[in-house]
């Protein structure tokens, strides 16, 4: 048998032929250095810079094609010569390198609890900040932001770790420590994002990293790789969440139905009004009736004003501020890499025009990335370098969307010469809100940012290194605006002011790291030892002046002003300086072991308190690489079990919490707030500059010390079938102690009554699981369902009596401690009275009658008061999850994107305004009202329309909360590679998609508003449909 | 290695200093003592007199004591336009979590503990270094009473805490440590201290005076003069405080500092500020680097809604003012029967005979603004006349094209002084310790002196063609021509008049319960107004609980209970 094979050998060889190909990646793009071999064979060739094989093999051989972090894919060798390989990230992969602070570690020898987010399916979602398109996809992650364009985003880490101050969680930028988000970082730099959510991966960030650290590492050049990237992308977005606000017609019929109410059973019974009387505007045909009354017919004037300039109108002031509107992006990217070193060049441009008019924001961003290599690799010097510039529009956006709603139909847009329409006599001193935003279309805020990491890394030794970085993150804005005068309706300015502000936030931080990595027979350590010093500071002044003589944007300059010239500034600065040293042991790849000591200091505690120590270790036992594991070893391809315990640092409160402070405050805007002010005219002149003292601005607290935040984790990793299912699951327990609280104090103190102080303690238990499947169906068709779910239990275990009452409860009989932080206390609302014997047998409730909410004597001593509170309902979701599903058939992919939240009440804000005419009662009300409760619409559970809220129906009550439960389908995206079809065209990938964000929504019934994610008035988010290509050559 | 571990430890060395950060533009505590920081510090507690502002205004107490006294309205755009107000005006709806009852006690807090600090400031001052000690004492324990006084007619039992009181220890003072009569003298205490060495005369017109210090003291003992029992009823007067009232105004009076102005006018026009009549009065100004200027923002909604202005309509006369006015053939005011008739309601004053008061203080239709005859005033300027009627409040406010007017959109309102007590108060406060002595006949010149310039307080009520804007007809009271001058209907003529010429000044409600009559009063007020206007439905005042506000829940909730509701909360 063997002679005859060796026989063969010259036959089979004499029909051996070069076989080429190319190997790209999941994207498309060439794979440099991917390994193809002859299965059986030694034959093997590795890929060049451009992803191109050539290797002798026969027809009937089969080529094994693997490179790291891919799925393996093996292809037989038929008639053709040219082959095309596209690999699979694996799913799980155990290889893969995870950023872990300050070093990588493989993902199997991770002991900590850390999500990887697969930029691949997040790359084309327009959000325009990489941390919104997080949302769902992460377990124990929750993003929560409106739709305003480049607008404030919450994210946090399994629940909120803390309570008075920031529970965002540390940002760490290719090395960069911040923790200002990831909206000025252009998405399609980012190569991947690493979630760090249990002590053990946070505590070497320590300070600050008690809510979790967010690694973001962006695109470098690859060693014999170059290519040109560009991606393009057109959307339109839809604004798809109003609510449904009554006509001219429709709020006349409210106001009479809700001043007959008042006439026949409310307030007014014994003394009644005619509608037609007490309305400014509408007059009413009717039967006069009390105990039948019928509205024949609505009189509305012509004009709504007596000098006739406004005429009555029917204003959907929601079609008014909004529009349908495109938003376009442009990524031009660029990377090469020799053994020299490599650079990565890109240029992003993103124009958002915003579903609110004028609301427009336009962001340009550029990176550089380069490294260079010296002794033969032994010295690596590099910057990361990124700009970024953003021109934003600077609208009342919040006063707009909530105008919309509440601005009275009848008001024309403009008066009959073109002016401005606006409110007249009865009605809410509120603004015209597209005059709102066509004289602020003037005013953009600049805002630009340079983020800059100079590194150079030495091996000292083989295995030891040491590495220096020096970082600079500045940020500043400057803001020119100009406020006009109007007139609308009754409102009316004749101020002309221009304001100017500059400010910046600077962060300087200078890292030392020294790491050492060795083998020896079957252990494995890695040594790291470190220093970072941090200095933030930020100062800022503005002044603003008026008496302009034009109001013109291209005149409005400070020095044009000419009356009542001001100024103010200030700033504020602070420093970190830390010692960390963490070592990782492995034994077999099967016994894993980590422990990570960090000293911090910080400038904002006391000499006494200025360090601490945040300790960790953890543990890891990978199960499927012991010997007994061996059988079964076909279905369970991995299993690890991880254990780690440690503690992390917040210290988010002011600058300068321990001291007792004065401020020279002269004057504080006076138009909606208080006067906060020590200035006074002492000479009795009138005018002038004032003597002015100073005023408390805050108690100090010498004693303040580090919050910490101790966290227990227990997980598992594990993979099936080849790691064809892949999955993991983590339980863990947080809790924070000496929580750095504000809380509200007792009146007689005065202002500066506010102090800092280290109290509160919180507990966050919570469960999450992913899982991951990837299954190829066919040849051309592969299937990836991932999902995750995650549970969170928040409840405050402990509050020091000073700051029981900032929290929701009485302080006595109803304290938070065992709750959430996060729970509604109030009144319950039993329905509403609709029987006047209801009525007359009910506890005694100041303002009951018909129609009228009934809240429960709860504590029965026949009197419904402010002993009848309870708490009623938590904002808390039992639990969140996302499902993601990539179908790849040929040159198509599609992929879905869902994320949800069950369980939670939120308090629904619009239902003042849908349910009432008596809590705005010169506003435009909601098109509920017009089911409200009558005698002779007995079914309704609305309550009667009424003009006087007699009964405090506004109080906290269950009445206002409703089911958050939503399930969205974020993102749907369906894409076409086009490289085959353009073959003759020298692209590594083509590839064009439509996609759309937001497309479907599903919520509660119990939700009566429009969308339970953003259950106040708010920016909205829209609907996004998106065409876009990408292209690499 | 060892070069790099010694560099590592230097580097740790050089940067442990870079944790010492200073605060910025903020001074501590112990820079304040200065002579300079410490007078610095005096002004910032006048300054709080008035950091007033339309949701709190207390110091043109329009929601309190107007309102709340039937002088008012809330006006506005409805009942639900400024509801906390609406709650005081209905007092059924009143309730212990409303939000401007604590806004307003925090506020005048804030008052109090700028006194405090100032107040520690001073003492710890070496006399030589600081020479002024002694005056500015007087001038900041002045300061603390009035806010004192303003939380105690508002909240009746409220903590007392002073100078001695360290901050840690603010929270063992209960509301309940000094009964209600021992926080009068309390706020007697600082008053006196004040009259006793307060000068004269100042030479900045805005410092606090011996003649103001009494005066106020006078005010203070007057209130603790009707004693109240546990549940808010008056059960007899304080002869000796009496006395002390009617002496303290004697020496007001015989300073030869103060005196009526001829016109009644002068008291609400800006470019009288600080003239004879005013005895305090809280200093506003424009144009003095502040954002809007430091006006009267307590008065920031009381203005009209015509082009001139703009907003908000706020602070209405009622129906009962208004007819209050009215004068009958006599010369005096109908006592008893002038609200029997709705002459305000039928817009009639060509008529009848009224007391020229009335157009100095209630803006009328057909009837110059604040005598401008280029703006004569329409129903059409109130907000919401549907519900409030069509009059407006005119003292507070100033005519469109006078220089103390600030518009600060949406709001408005002007740097002309508010007078927290004036002269014509000293004399009918003198008149009433007179006449609940007994001595009603020596009251008798004094409430004549402040009628007999009334009555000639007519030039500025013209309408454009030069005619009278209503028909006046006044006297002053004559026993035994148009009068019998007993003590009981003495008593009645002075609560009258106190009425009359203080209208809408935010004094009425407070005179009410101090006499002990507010529950009868509101109530027979509500049941006439309404069937006057169809706001008012619900409205009743609770005899023995709406005498005062109750404590802030949100106050007691801080205290952990340690503040005590007021009675019938």
């Amino acid at each position: 048998m063997l002679g005859c094979l060796i026989l063969l050998l010259p036959n089979i060889h004499a029909q051996s032929r070069p076989v080429t190909g190319t190997v790209t990646d999941e994207d498309g793009k060439p794979l440099a250095g991917a390994t193809v071999q002859v299965n059986g064979t030694k034959t093997t060739v590795t890929t060049d810079d451009q992803g191109r094989f050539s290797i002798e093999a026969v027809k009937g051989q089969t080529l094994k094609i693997s490179f790291v972090g891919d799925q393996p894919m093996e292809i037989l060798v038929g008639n053709k010569t040219v082959y095309s390989v596209q690999l699979k990230a694996q799913a799980g992969n155990m290889n893969e390198v995870v950023i872990t602070g300050y070093t990588a570690e493989k993902k199997k020898d991770l002991t900590g609890a850390v999500s990887v987010v697969k930029m691949s399916e997040i790359q084309n979602i327009p959000d325009g900040n990489p941390v919104k398109a997080l949302q769902g996809r992460v377990p124990g992650m929750t993003v929560t932001s409106d739709g305003s364009l480049n607008g404030a985003v919450t994210v946090r880490m399994r629940g909120q770790t803390t309570l008075n101050i920031s529970s965002d969680p540390l940002y760490i930028i290719d090395g960069i420590p911040t923790q200002r988000g990831l909206q000025e970082i252009n998405q399609d730099d980012v190569e991947s994002i690493q979630v760090l959510k249990d002590a053990s991966a946070a505590t070497i960030y320590g300070s600050r990293a008690a809510a979790g650290v967010v690694i973001v590492t962006t695109k470098s050049g690859k060693n014999g790789v170059k290519h040109i990237d560009f991606d393009a992308s057109t959307s339109l977005q839809l604004y798809t969440t109003k609510i449904h606000v009554l006509n001219t017609e429709q709020h006349a019929k409210a106001y009479w139905q809700a001043v007959v109410n008042d006439d026949r059973f409310g307030p007014n019974v014994s003394n009644p009004y005619d509608p037609s009387v007490t309305n400014g505007i509408f007059t009413y045909d009717w039967n006069h009736d009390y105990t039948n009354p019928v509205l024949n017919k609505i009189n509305i004037p012509e004009y709504i004003d007596a000098a006739h300039t406004m005429k009555a109108s029917n204003t959907n002031w929601f079609n008014e501020v909004s529009h349908p509107s495109i938003l376009q992006q442009y990524n031009l990217s660029l990377s090469n890499g020799t053994a020299n070193g490599t650079s990565f060049l890109s240029v992003s441009y993103r124009d958002d025009q915003g579903i609110i008019k004028k609301t427009r924001s336009q962001k340009v961003t550029v990176r550089a990335n380069l490294d260079y290599n010296f002794f033969n690799g032994r010295l690596k010097v590099g910057e990361d370098l990124t700009g970024s510039y953003f021109k934003d529009a600077q609208l009342p956006i919040g006063d707009i969307v909530s105008l919309s709603i509440i601005e009275n139909p009848v008001i024309p847009v403009h008066t009959v010469d073109g002016g401005w329409g606006g409110p007249v006599a009865g009605m809410d001193d509120r603004h015209n809100p597209v005059r709102l935003i066509y004289d602020n279309d003037q005013n953009n805020n600049n805002f630009a940012r340079v983020l800059s990491s100079t590194y150079a890394q030495l091996e000292l030794l083989p295995g030891l290194r040491f590495k220096t970085a020096f970082d600079v993150d500045y940020a500043g804005d400057y803001y020119r605006s100009l406020l006009k005068p109007y007139q609308s309706g009754f409102l009316s300015s004749t101020i002309t002011q221009v304001g100017t502000s500059f400010d910046y936030q600077g962060s300087l931080t200078w890292q030392n790291l020294l790491t050492y990595d060795v083998r020896f027979h079957q252990h494995s350590l890695n040594l790291l030892a470190g220093q970072e010093y941090i200095d933030n500071h930020n100062q800022n002044f503005n002044g603003s002046a008026q008496g302009l003589a034009l109001a013109d944007i291209n005149y409005a300059y400070l020095s044009e002003g000419t009356s009542n010239i001001l100024v103010n500034g200030g700033g504020e600065a602070d420093a970190l300086l830390s010692y960390f040293g963490k070592a990782n042991y492995s034994y077999q790849d099967k016994y894993l072991l980590s422990a990570t000591l960090r000293r911090d200091g910080s400038s904002k505690f006391g000499s006494n308190n200025r360090y601490a120590y945040f300790p960790a270790a953890s543990l890891g036992w990978r199960i499927s690489q012991e010997k007994f594991m061996l059988g079964t070893a076909k279905v369970l391809s991995d299993l690890k079990l991880r254990a780690s315990w440690g503690q992390t640092g917040n210290q988010s409160i002011p600058a300068y919490a321990t001291y007792s402070l004065y401020q020279s405050i002269y004057a504080t805007d006076l138009t909606w707030g208080q006067s906060a002010g020590s200035a006074y005219d002492i000479n009795g002149a009138g005018t002038g500059t004032l003597p002015s003292g100073f005023t408390s601005t805050q108690t100090g607290n010498p004693d303040l010390k580090w919050e910490t935040t101790t966290q227990t984790n227990v997980g598992i990793d594990f993979g099936l079938f080849n790691n064809a299912l892949t999955g993991a699951a983590d339980a863990y327990v947080k809790k924070t102690t000496n929580i750095l609280l504000n809380p509200p104090y007792l009146g007689v103190l005065g202002e500066g009554g506010n102090e800092w102080i280290n109290g509160a303690s919180l507990e966050n238990k919570g469960i999450e699981l992913s899982l991951s499947y990837t299954k190829s169906l066919s040849r051309d068709l592969t299937l990836t369902v991932s999902g995750n779910i995650a549970h969170n239990a928040l409840k405050i275990t402990y509050l020091p009596n000073d700051a029981i009452i900032g929290y929701p409860g009485n302080g006595t009989t109803y304290t938070i401690i065992g709750h959430s932080p996060n729970t509604y206390f109030g009144w319950v609302a039993q329905g509403i009275f609709k029987t006047e014997d209801e009525v007359n047998n009910s506890a005694t409730q100041p303002g009951k009658g018909l129609g009228r909410i009934r809240y429960a004597d709860l504590n029965n001593d026949g009197v419904v008061d402010n002993n009848d509170q309870e708490y009623i309902g938590k904002a808390d979701p039992d639990f969140t999850y996302g499902l993601n599903t990539t179908i790849r058939f040929k040159d198509f992919d599609f992929a879905f994107f869902f994320q949800g939240v069950k369980g939670g009440l939120v308090s629904n804000g619009f239902k003042y305004l849908t349910d009432f005419t008596s809590q705005a009662p010169g506003s435009n009300w909601g098109s509920r009202v017009l089911s409200a409760w009558t005698p002779e619409n007995p079914g309704s559970n609305i309550p009667a329309l009424t003009m006087t809220n007699n009964n405090n129906e506004g109080r906290s009550s269950t009445y206002y909360l409703e089911s958050g439960s939503y399930l969205k389908l974020r993102n749907v995206e369906l894409g076409y590679n086009l490289k085959n079809a353009l073959s003759r065209y020298k692209f590594y990938k083509a590839r064009i998609y439509v996609q759309a964000a937001n497309l479907l929504r599903f919520k509660s019934k119990s939700f009566t508003g429009p969308d339970p994610e953003i259950p106040g008035s708010a920016y909205p988010i829209p609907l996004i449909a998106t065409l876009g290509v990408n292209l690499t050559f | 290695m060892k070069k790099l571990s010694i560099a590592l430890l230097f580097l740790a060395t050089a940067c442990t200093k870079q944790l010492d950060k200073e605060p910025q533009g903020s001074v501590f505590t112990g820079s304040l003592q200065t002579p300079e920081n410490t007078d610095a510090m005096v002004i910032a507690a006048y300054s709080a007199l008035g950091n007033d502002h339309w949701s709190t205004p207390y110091t043109t107490m329009w929601a309190y004591g107007s309102v709340r006294g039937g002088d008012a309205y809330k006006g506005g755009a409805g009942t639900g336009d400024q509801p906390d107000v609406d709650a005081y005006e209905q007092f059924s709806s009143n309730r212990v979590d409303i939000g401007e009852s604590d806004g307003t006690w925090y506020r005048l807090y804030i008052g109090v503990a700028r006194c405090n600090t100032a107040l520690q400031l001073i003492e710890a001052m070496d006399p030589s270094a600081y020479p002024q000690q002694t005056q500015r004492l007087a001038e900041v324990r002045f300061l603390r009473a009035h806010f004192y006084f303003i939380l105690k007619v508002l909240f009746n039992h409220i903590p007392w805490i002073d100078e001695t009181i360290p901050k840690p220890e603010y929270d063992t003072i209960s509301n309940r440590s000094f009964s209600s009569d021992e926080l009068w003298s309390k706020i007697a205490d600082d008053f006196r201290f004040a009259a006793d060495n307060l000068p004269v005369t100042q030479t900045q017109a805005g410092r606090v005076t011996k003649g103001a210090a009494q005066a106020y003291l006078a005010k203070t003992l007057l209130y603790q003069a009707y004693t109240q029992d546990d549940n808010n009823n008056v059960t007899g007067t304080n002869q000796t405080l009496l006395a002390q009232v009617n002496t303290l105004c004697d020496s007001v009076i015989n300073s030869g500092q103060y005196s009526l102005f001829a016109d009644f006018a002068d008291n609400f026009l800006s470019q009288f500020d600080n003239g004879p009549e005013s005895v305090f009065a809280i200093q506003f100004s424009k144009a003095d680097q502040t954002p809007e200027g430091r006006v009267d923002a307590g008065a920031g909604l009381d203005y009209p809604m015509d082009a001139e202005y703009g907003c908000c309509g706020f602070h209405q006369p009622s129906y009962d003012l208004v007819n209050a006015f009215q004068t009958g053939s006599d010369g005096l005011p109908l006592l008893d029967t002038y609200n029997g008739s709705n002459v305000a309601g039928a817009g009639d004053f060509k008529t009848s005979t009224f007391d020229p008061r009335l157009d100095h203080t209630v803006a009328i239709p057909g009837h110059p603004y604040k005598y401008q005859h280029n703006l004569i005033f329409q129903s059409a300027y109130c907000r919401d006349p549907a519900t409030y009627n069509g009059f407006m409040s005119l003292k507070e406010v100033v005519a469109y094209n006078d220089p103390t007017f600030v518009k600060y959109p949406p709001f408005m309102s002007s740097s002309k002084n508010w007078q927290v007590i004036r002269y014509a108060d000293v004399l009918l406060m003198k008149a009433e310790a007179l006449i609940e002595m007994g001595q009603q006949d020596l009251a008798l010149p004094l409430i004549n002196q402040v009628r007999t310039r009334a009555a000639a307080s007519t030039a500025l009520l013209t309408q454009p063609d030069g005619s009278a804007t209503s028909n006046y007809g006044m006297t002053t009271y004559q026993p035994g021509v148009n009068c019998t001058w007993t003590q009981d209907y003495a008593r009645k003529a002075l609560r009258f008049e106190r009425r009359l010429e203080f209208a809408m000044e935010g004094y009425h409600f407070f005179d009410l319960v101090r006499w002990g009559v507010a529950a009868d009063v509101i109530n027979t007020y509500f049941a006439t107004e309404k069937g006057r206007t169809p706001h008012l439905g619900s409205a009743h005042f609770t005899k023995n609980r709406d005498e005062y506000l109750p404590i802030p829940q949100n106050q007691i909730n801080y205290s952990k209970g340690l503040y005590k509701q007021n009675p019938g909360w």
